[in-house]
């Protein structure tokens, strides 16, 4: 029971991470209909920036922290005027290996920043833990505060990201956008500006997520730029352009992968070493296969 | 409408890429053996010859034999072939010189070990500016730069990189990642290519795994944790239980191969083989921290990453664990000291190396230290990178003492051929197989932030008795 109870919050903390992540997929997806495979190399320039205020500059780690996620969004939107706005009009497909491209690009230039070095963010929590409940003479289950801290601040900034896209009138007119573009250019809408806004919040949250990932007591290093690609099957199982399916997504994706860490190793070790990798991956197939567009997509309409 | 179809297929397209890029790290058990003896040559410092030439063929395949039927200036009564040329490499040091060319393969900006790739080759680069400024190897410089590719530890841009470098290059001097090369070891066979890996697979021992092309320096994770198991039984006490921790495969794989046959030998049935991956696949390392705790052993062996090692030491000494950790040779980054695991690293942790570290003393050491005018290098693959030297700059020599600087030649060279590493590893002597060609002497060290690059080292040459007790007649592990 408390190995349970240790493996469901870790998976809770690491799915609130791919919440975030997919989040992120999700918002640019929406606005503008491109799947941006940049997003890793903007995850961990946010990494990089806070890790260089935090520790090399000395600066607090929340604000660290905030003027992070400020550069990555103002890079993105800088992405997005310079290297996808000129792609409006042109198949998908093509914007979409645009941003194969820039995430090259973005992963070299980490490379080149991280100068092969690891590095760390001075996050809050470090490797500190609650217990929850003692054993006889080791704590039986306990909480990691970073995983905790993980789940406080996605569920923070998720919620305001829902309320602020549902109740203002930026909120609205983006998701008016994402409708239809043509309708909501007809309403007075700027939908470049729209565009712009959406790879901004895109951007940020993909960094916010890079900050959380390296918020674990240990070290960061360049190629952890790759594990925003651990949240494409969150974004799948989801539905790809649903907020909420991103948000379940992600947390399911964690459980699974925590779970099947724990126990597959003890129960089906025939499965062979590391199958939590696979595990989500296993997840999302079945699920497409009852629900082709995941769990809260759109579903689509083909006229024939 | 059918707008949102394509991005829909493409994220499938990725989405089933990664399920068979995660698929790939499972690993299966498949020990081979043979034997052979050959014996040993010891290799004579750089010669400057008069050159001369004397036309050569060599058994590469290559269509690219020009400079076989050239006369090369530099070089005396040396046969040369592919590889080699008469004229004087890209900016030559020394311009009346002939260039051998070498290459290199390595993992230099995207791929999972550019952070340890990237100081290797400036090691080697620095290497080999230093060999021709002192004239080069038997009127012929050396340059590493021309065909230097970085194939972004993928084994299908390595064997493309492969095939392009493979006509104009003598041998490798750098060839990242064990089954990276063993995509191109057909090939390499064929083309009569020698290659330096940047792996430390036990296979490598055996030529029935590397056709007798490959010269390893240092020992093989699988010997690093039989000894280090020795080691740790005679700094700690007694071992009743073990947990090896790693990544799957010729890494992780080959460590817990080794300790599994050391516990065999040593009578310990309690071992935990628990296998993981990089952070950045698994989102972190909680599984390991339960798993190790619930095994509570008296030691752990970690083949993993640098973040993998902090957080799964920093975990397990904030849980309670009071076991120990022997972390292999790419589990450290200076950087760990100033993470907030620095506290458990230093109390529990020693690093194992099969070369000296930064605070060695050898000849070789110091000629390292002196490549960087006293700075510091960003991590210990400077130190990786300058001994990867040593076995080919003694091959080099080796072949143009016989007069014969082709492939085939260079090839026939390696048979005996004795390597002292100037006192920076355990000498090696190439053609053998198994125990005959392995070394087991271990580098200890312990975190110190004082010490250079975080290391101090504590135990030098170690060499504990189960590696000759087990014996060596077979790969640990097999290498994917």
């Amino acid at each position: 029971m408390a190995t349970v109870a240790s493996t469901l919050l870790a998976g809770l903390g690491d799915g609130a991470v791919y919440a975030l992540i997919a989040v992120s997929f999700v918002i640019i997806f929406r606005a503008t209909g491109v799947l941006n495979f940049a997003q890793p190399g903007l995850l961990i320039l946010g990494t990089y920036v806070t890790s260089v205020l935090a520790v090399d500059r000395g600066v607090p780690f929340w604000v660290a922290a905030v003027i992070a996620v400020l550069v990555v969004a103002a890079i993105s939107m800088g992405i997005e005027r310079v290297a996808i706005r000129p792609m409006i009009g042109r198949p998908v497909f093509s914007t979409a290996l645009v941003t194969v491209g820039i995430f090259i690009v973005l992963l070299i230039l980490a490379f080149r920043l991280f100068a092969a070095r690891a590095r760390t963010i001075a996050d809050p929590w470090q490797l500190e833990q609650w217990c929850l409940v003692q054993g006889e003479t080791l704590c039986a289950v306990s909480l990691y505060q970073h995983h905790a801290g993980k789940i406080a601040v996605v569920a923070v900034v998720l919620g305001l990201l829902g309320v602020w896209l549902s109740r203002s009138r930026v909120g609205l007119a983006m998701r008016a956008t994402s409708l239809d573009q043509e309708a909501a250019l007809a309403q007075g809408i700027n939908v470049g500006r729209m565009f712009s806004l959406s790879w901004a919040l895109g951007g940020g949250l993909a960094a916010l997520g890079g900050i959380l990932l390296a918020a674990n007591g240990s070290v960061v290093q360049a190629n952890d730029a790759l594990f925003a690609l651990v949240a494409l099957p969150a974004l799948i199982l989801g539905g790809i352009d649903s907020l909420r399916g991103a948000v379940v997504g992600g947390l399911v994706i964690g459980l699974v992968s925590a779970l099947s860490s724990t126990y597959q190793p003890i129960h089906a070790p025939w499965l062979g070493p590391n199958f939590e990798n696979v595990a989500p991956y296993l997840v999302m197939i079945l699920v497409l296969l009852i629900r082709p567009y995941g769990l809260f997509g759109t579903k689509e309409v083909q006229r024939l | 409408m059918s707008q949102r179809t394509t991005p829909r297929r493409l994220l499938a397209a990725a989405a089933a890429t990664g399920l068979i890029l995660s698929a790939c790290t499972a690993v299966d058990e498949d020990p081979d053996t043979d034997d052979e003896a050959i014996a040993a040559e010891e290799p004579d410092a750089p010669a400057d010859d008069e050159p001369s030439d004397e036309d050569t063929t060599d058994s590469s395949d290559s269509t690219d034999d020009a400079e076989d039927t050239e006369d090369p200036a530099a070089g005396g009564d040396i046969t040369t072939g592919d590889g080699v040329t008469e004229e004087a490499c890209p900016e030559a040091v020394n311009p009346d010189n002939g260039c051998i060319y070498l290459g290199v393969l390595s993992d230099l900006t995207e791929g999972p070990f550019a952070a340890l790739a990237v100081p290797i080759t400036d090691a080697q680069r620095a290497y080999w500016a230093q060999v021709n400024e002192a004239g080069g190897i038997a009127g012929f410089d050396v340059d590493i730069d021309t065909y230097t590719r970085d194939t972004k530890y993928q084994p299908a841009e390595h064997a493309a990189a492969y095939q392009q470098i493979e006509p104009n290059i003598l041998a490798i001097a750098q060839s990242l990642g064990t089954v990276n090369t063993e995509s191109v070891l057909s090939d390499m066979d064929a083309n009569d290519i020698v290659a330096v890996p940047a792996s430390w697979w036990s296979g490598y021992a055996f030529s029935e795994n590397d056709h007798g092309l490959i010269m390893e320096t240092g020992y093989s994770y699988c010997v690093e944790a039989m000894v280090g198991l020795d080691w740790y039984g005679e700094s700690h006490g007694e071992i009743t239980s073990i947990a090896a921790v790693g990544y799957p495969g010729d890494y992780g794989g080959d460590s817990a191969a080794g300790a599994q046959l050391w516990a065999e030998q040593n009578g310990v049935d309690d071992v935990t083989v628990i296998p993981t991956g990089p952070n950045q696949v698994t989102g972190g390392q909680d599984a390991v921290v339960s798993a190790v705790m619930a095994a509570q052993p008296d030691v752990v062996l970690l083949a993993v990453g640098p973040a993998e090692n902090a957080e799964i030491v920093g975990k397990l000494a904030g849980g309670g664990f009071t076991g120990r950790f022997l972390g292999s040779l790419p589990t450290w980054n200076p950087a760990l000291l100033e993470s907030a695991a620095a506290p458990a690293l230093v109390g529990l942790y020693n690093h194992l190396a099969p070369t000296e570290q930064w605070d060695g003393t050898s000849a070789g050491t110091e000629a390292m230290k002196a490549s960087l005018d006293g700075e510091l290098p960003a991590n210990g693959g400077y130190i990786i990178g300058w001994v990867m030297n040593y076995p080919m700059h003694a091959l080099l020599e080796k072949a143009a003492d016989s007069g014969d600087l082709t492939r085939a030649g260079v090839r026939a060279a390696m048979d005996g051929l004795e390597v002292d590493f100037d006192g920076m590893a355990e000498a090696i002597t190439y053609g053998g197989e198994g125990a005959e060609v392995a070394v087991s002497g271990l580098i200890v060290g312990t975190p110190n932030a004082e010490a250079p690059l975080g290391i101090e080292t504590t135990n030098e040459f170690f060499s504990g008795p189960s590696f000759e007790a087990i014996g060596y007649d077979q790969a640990c592990s097999a290498s994917s």
